[in-house]
């Protein structure tokens, strides 16, 4: 019989306590209002709630939903670079479900998302079977679906979009919950699109925080072959997790389109950029194995309130071209400068 | 812990749902706009899809009808960058600022509607100018623009005579997914079917329009594969036009080359018998004349038929008037003008 061990194991020490500054998010939001008084002292516009806030606050949704959608793959160390042209198979689905079907907001919002998971599940599994890198796999299907989303809108449609919209799609775009009433009592000036990017910002975190798939997820992405040997089915999480990256890249076509008031082969044309942009400025590593779902947001707005203040200031092309890339480049490098400091006072960033 | 977590997100979705249900959508307020103001009030932005040559003529343009016509300001922004989402952004932002009429040209032509909606319900004046809405429907106050597919089809024509009435034709043109490219391609095809089967169409060559190195690459390479079966080509897009001209003059071969606008290259090109002809648009009228009617509109006058849709002109120039093809285009900018106070405005005064 073992012998009951009667000293006291030496307790590990716990880790140091994360100081305010080392924590990124804090960063980040310091930065976001910091660019806001910057704007709004230079342009007192940038306040101006219907024509400022509430297009900016549609943007965020439809963006953050974008930097979440490569934050899924992120996970894995993989990248999906068919992120917009997934969104544009979702918004034919979605549009070819209300067109030929009649179908109703919700059906034609679930038909899009199931063409965004099927693609993504494509992606992952050609990526898992094959052992091919997901950067060359997503970048040959985003080539084959620009070419299906060209053909297959040509064949369906007049010209490049669908005609209509379900009901319910015009005041996606169009209304706040201001414009709805309880007795005296309005709602706030947030556009109905954004509680829907809410719920998928919830659960895309929830997922990767508590749920035993996206902890694997993660695990897998840290190290692939721990992963396995550890009895964690990485094939299959490569597979979940591309698929819900095409979901979340679904979810954003249909946001876009009813946004911008039809489903259309435009949709996702200009996703790439911002989809990893957002999520990598919100502290998402490139090789896998952390992700940041709150980063990703306050990344996109961030992004998001430099494109208005810079719009508001006026700036032509390429001068916004050239101070997006700089302002951007500043905070990533305030976000280093940080980490070396945390890592240096031996704290976790 | 998980039953308080259960607990509360039951009173949580009961509480939204029950919100929910005791809301009602707010009357809508009557569009805005009524307000007449006087022309130094009005400040105009000319506001294309992006950075493209065919739309510098607009700054001219633009600057001498604020002095003709006396108005408050005119701004000329092309930071959209060909992306609808961004368009929209510029558009807000302008009218943040206080710009109170616009003339744009939809980066989308498929979803634009939209945009001109949201615009006009903030009470603003809207113009679609160089392009009109795809499909029968124009929410804007007008559309002055080329008629794109008779543009297209007095081009090929043009090409049909150039080639002697028979032979193969190909045509080279822009962005695919635009639905103005697809009244072009139904344009050539028009002219091509009445020949009655005498002149084949070889090759339709699509999104080459993005810069003048992709039209030369796809030039050169439809030269090196096809040049000698050739006997014509179309082109109704403005950088195809210039890397087609300078494609066929450097190759020698006997190709019939029929351009788009008045770019340097190809009015020399005229004159030196390299190109055929080329058909000119009307920028400059669209934004002079467009200015002046937003301007009128802010004033208070309305438009006779609201949502018009105007042609701005369209001209062959050959050899033969290549000396005197602008008197032509200043002719078309006066009558115009003539035109929207005789015809398509109706004024108190």
């Amino acid at each position: 019989m073992k012998q009951e061990d009667t000293t006291t194991p030496e307790q590990p020490r716990p880790p140091a306590r994360l100081p305010l500054w080392a924590n990124p998010r804090i960063g980040l939001v310091v930065l976001l209002i910091a660019l806001i008084a910057l704007f709004t002292t230079l342009r007192p516009a940038f306040l101006n709630t219907q024509l400022t806030l509430v297009p900016m606050q549609a943007d965020i949704s439809v963006y953050a939903v974008v930097g979440l959608s490569q934050l899924a793959v992120l996970s894995l160390g993989h990248m999906n670079m068919a992120v917009g042209r997934m969104a544009a198979m979702s918004a034919f689905a979605s549009g070819l479900l209300h067109d030929r079907l009649d179908a109703p907001l919700i059906l034609a919002l679930a038909g899009g998302l199931a063409m965004g998971a099927l693609l993504g599940a494509l992606a992952g599994l050609i990526i898992s079977r094959t052992g091919v890198n997901s950067f060359v796999v997503t970048l040959a299907l985003d080539f084959a679906l620009i070419g299906l989303v060209s053909l297959l809108y040509a064949s369906f449609t007049d010209g490049v979009a669908f005609n209509g919209l379900p009901a319910g799609m015009s005041s996606l775009r169009t209304d706040t919950f201001a414009d709805y009433c309880a007795g005296d009592v309005c709602g706030p000036e947030i556009p109905l699109l954004a509680p829907i990017a809410l719920v998928a910002v919830l659960v895309v975190g929830l997922l990767f925080r508590w749920s035993r798939t996206g902890r694997e997820v993660l695990m897998a992405g840290s190290n692939a072959k721990a992963a396995e040997l550890s009895g964690i089915p990485v094939r299959l999480r490569t597979i979940q997790a591309h698929a819900l990256s095409g979901l979340l890249a679904g979810l954003a076509g249909f946001l876009l389109s009813a946004n911008n008031g039809a489903f259309s082969a435009g949709v996702g044309d200009g996703f790439l950029l911002p989809s990893f942009l957002a999520p990598v400025l919100g502290g998402t590593l490139l090789v896998g194995g952390a992700v940041s779902v709150l980063g990703t947001v306050l990344g996109t707005a961030i992004t998001q309130v430099i494109y208005k203040g810079l719009n508001l200031l006026q700036f032509q092309v390429d001068e916004l071209k050239l101070y997006i890339g700089l302002v951007l480049l500043a905070a990533l490098s305030l976000d280093r400068l940080r980490h070396v400091l945390a890592e240096r006072r031996g704290v976790p960033a | 812990m998980r039953p308080f977590v259960r607990l509360g997100s039951t009173v949580g979705v009961l509480a939204l749902v029950i919100a929910a249900a005791a809301c009602t959508k707010k009357e809508e307020t009557p569009e805005g706009g009524a307000t007449a103001l006087t022309a130094a009030q009005v400040k105009v932005a000319l506001v294309p899809g992006g950075a493209h040559p065919y739309f510098q003529p607009w700054k001219d343009a633009g600057g001498k009808a604020k002095t003709d016509f006396a108005f408050g300001d005119v701004t000329f922004n092309e930071t959209a960058g060909w992306d609808q989402t961004k368009q929209n952004d510029v558009l807000t932002s302008l009218a943040a600022q206080g710009y109170n009429a616009f003339g744009i040209f939809g980066v989308a032509p498929e979803s634009i509607n939209s945009t001109f909606e949201n615009l006009k319900k903030q009470g603003f004046h809207v113009g679609s100018l160089a392009s009109c809405p795809a499909g029968d429907k124009n929410l804007a106050d007008f559309c002055l623009s080329t008629d794109v597919q008779e543009a297209a089809y007095k081009a090929a024509k043009a090409a049909v005579d150039a080639m002697g009435g028979q032979g193969n034709l190909v045509h080279l043109t822009g962005n695919k997914v635009d639905s103005n490219t697809q009244r072009r391609i139904a344009g050539v095809q028009k002219a091509v079917d009445e020949t009655g089967g005498k002149v084949k169409l070889l090759d339709t060559i699509t999104d080459i329009d993005k810069d003048l190195q992709t039209a030369q690459k796809a030039v050169a390479d439809l030269l090196a594969a096809k040049g000698s079966q050739v006997n014509a080509i179309v082109t109704t897009a403005y950088n195809p036009a210039v890397a087609a001209a300078g494609g066929v003059k450097q190759a020698k071969l006997p190709i019939k080359v029929i351009a788009i606008d008045d770019d340097p290259t190809i009015i020399a090109g005229i004159k030196a018998g390299e190109v055929a002809a080329t058909v000119l648009q009307n920028p400059v009228g669209q934004a002079y004349v467009g200015s002046y009617a937003l301007v009128k509109l802010s004033e208070g006058c309305t438009m006779a038929t609201p949502g018009v849709i105007i042609d701005s002109g369209s001209f062959v120039v050959t050899t033969a008037n290549v000396a005197t093809y602008d008197n032509d285009r200043a002719a078309k900018t006066t009558s115009l003008k003539s035109d929207f106070d005789s015809k398509y405005l109706t004024c108190a005064k």
